[in-house]
């Protein structure tokens, strides 16, 4: 009896407080939220220098706030040559940002840290490099890494909102910036780091955009 | 009201209920075209409209709780192929898995799920025969690479192969698993009911 009065006299107290109520039926929409978070679309801030001078490129300790599409990975298993993607880190299991440069069946060019100079991507891995050579725990350390390990593909910036919008399409030298202009010789560095990442990677013959299939063609 | 004039009315309404011609009347009443016309002109279609999302979302919500149940805490999973028998057997069993571990808590022995370093889409089962800085032979049957190699398993990574070495595409193949990759543990056998077990640790430590 003692616990039916108690019983009342809370649901009195949450009826009687209506921000209290409203609290608590959020809290029931708990699991949709969830979900969604995990396998929809996710804002995190990215902390590092690894990604300069995609991500973070000044020095100062803010970080970008970046909208990442789990969707895509986790249902379409989209995986694209130049996407920015967060996966699992092989050495501690720890979120890290990479820009992926190589699926199933290239051939990569690798860089000093890597034993071998050249290695081909096996079935089901993909080679990830951070923008910036020197401040980066990539795939030059750790070798390719498996595709499961990849949890969302960095969709846009939401901050700082001189650099928001969407990435991973193509990049070109802004045509309305004067020749020489900051903007100008920005966007001709980006564009010659492109080239040079992909003139490192020798694509496999057939490709497709699902895991493993380029590799049984070719082998 | 009294317990007992509250029981007996009850008994009362269930016996009225329960006879057999008034339950055809009333069946005959809510079947008349008339009395369903009736009925659905006096509904208030926003009102239902209202009563029906709510109601979808609230599954919804539900669906996704029993998902992310089964993702971190626990799930009954089918487990079939040849790779791990005689553990498991080729035909399928059901297993009970365990999503809430600490990956760095395995040990030799244990039966894990994890996503499957050659095909991100798929999800296999292996017992783990290698913790991080064990030394290894790569393949003792010499099928794979020669059985004189070894390696280091490195750090945050296990060495699992499965338990029908012949019929098994497993660490040999492609190397070290990236514990970022462990989904769960396999803890008990669930069907068929007759075989029910829990799996135990099995292996010993030889001086």
């Amino acid at each position: 009896m003692n616990v039916l009065r108690g019983l009342r006299s809370a649901r009195a107290a949450v009826q009687n407080r209506p921000t209290l109520k409203l609290a608590l039926s959020a809290l029931v929409w708990l699991p949709t939220a969830y979900f969604v978070l995990e396998n929809g679309a996710n804002v995190k801030a990215v902390r590092g220098r690894s990604m300069q001078p995609t991500l973070n490129p000044d020095d100062s300790t803010s970080s970008d706030i970046v909208l990442f599409d789990s969707f895509s990975i986790k249902f379409l298993q989209q995986y694209r040559r130049g996407d920015i993607v967060a996966l699992k880190s092989p050495t501690d299991s720890k979120l890290i940002v990479k820009r992926i440069v190589a699926l199933p069946g290239d051939t990569v060019k690798t860089l000093p840290p890597y034993p071998d100079a050249e290695v081909r991507i096996p079935e089901g891995h993909a080679w990830v490099e951070g923008d910036e050579p020197f401040r980066t725990e990539d795939s030059n350390r750790f070798g390719p890494v498996p595709l499961g390990l990849v949890q969302s593909r960095l969709a846009c910036i939401l901050w700082p909102p001189d650099r928001m919008g969407a990435l991973g399409k193509p990049s070109v030298v802004r045509r309305d910036a004067p020749v020489g202009s900051p903007e100008w010789r920005k966007g001709k560095a980006e564009l010659e780091r492109e080239k040079w990442r992909n003139s490192r990677v020798t694509v496999a013959a057939s490709t497709t955009d699902a895991p493993g299939v380029g590799t049984s063609a070719s082998s | 009201m009294s317990f007992a004039s509250f029981t007996a009315r009850g008994f009362q309404a269930m016996r009225s209920f329960s006879t057999r011609r008034n339950v055809a009347q009333r069946v005959r009443h809510a079947l008349n075209p008339r009395n369903v016309a009736a009925y659905v002109r006096s509904l208030d279609w926003r009102e239902v409209g209202k009563g029906v999302g709510y109601w979808t979302l609230h599954m919804v919500n539900f669906g996704c709780a029993l998902h992310l149940f089964g993702e971190h805490v626990a799930t009954l999973s089918y487990v079939e192929g040849p790779s791990m028998f005689p553990t498991m057997a080729m035909t399928g069993e059901l297993t009970l898995e365990l999503k809430w571990i600490d990956p760095h808590s395995l040990k030799r022995g244990d039966l894990v799920t994890f996503i499957s370093p050659i095909d991100p889409t798929r999800k296999v089962c292996k017992r783990v025969t290698g913790l991080p800085g064990d030394t290894i032979c790569v393949d003792p049957t010499g099928e794979y690479a020669p059985s004189t190699e070894h390696v280091v398993i490195p750090k945050n990574h296990i060495w699992v192969t499965g338990d029908n070495l012949p019929f098994s595409r497993d660490s040999r193949i492609y190397g070290p698993v990236p514990l970022g990759l462990v989904a769960g543990k396999l803890y008990a056998r669930v069907l068929p009911w007759r075989d029910r077990t829990v799996f135990r640790n099995t292996f010993e430590f030889i001086d």
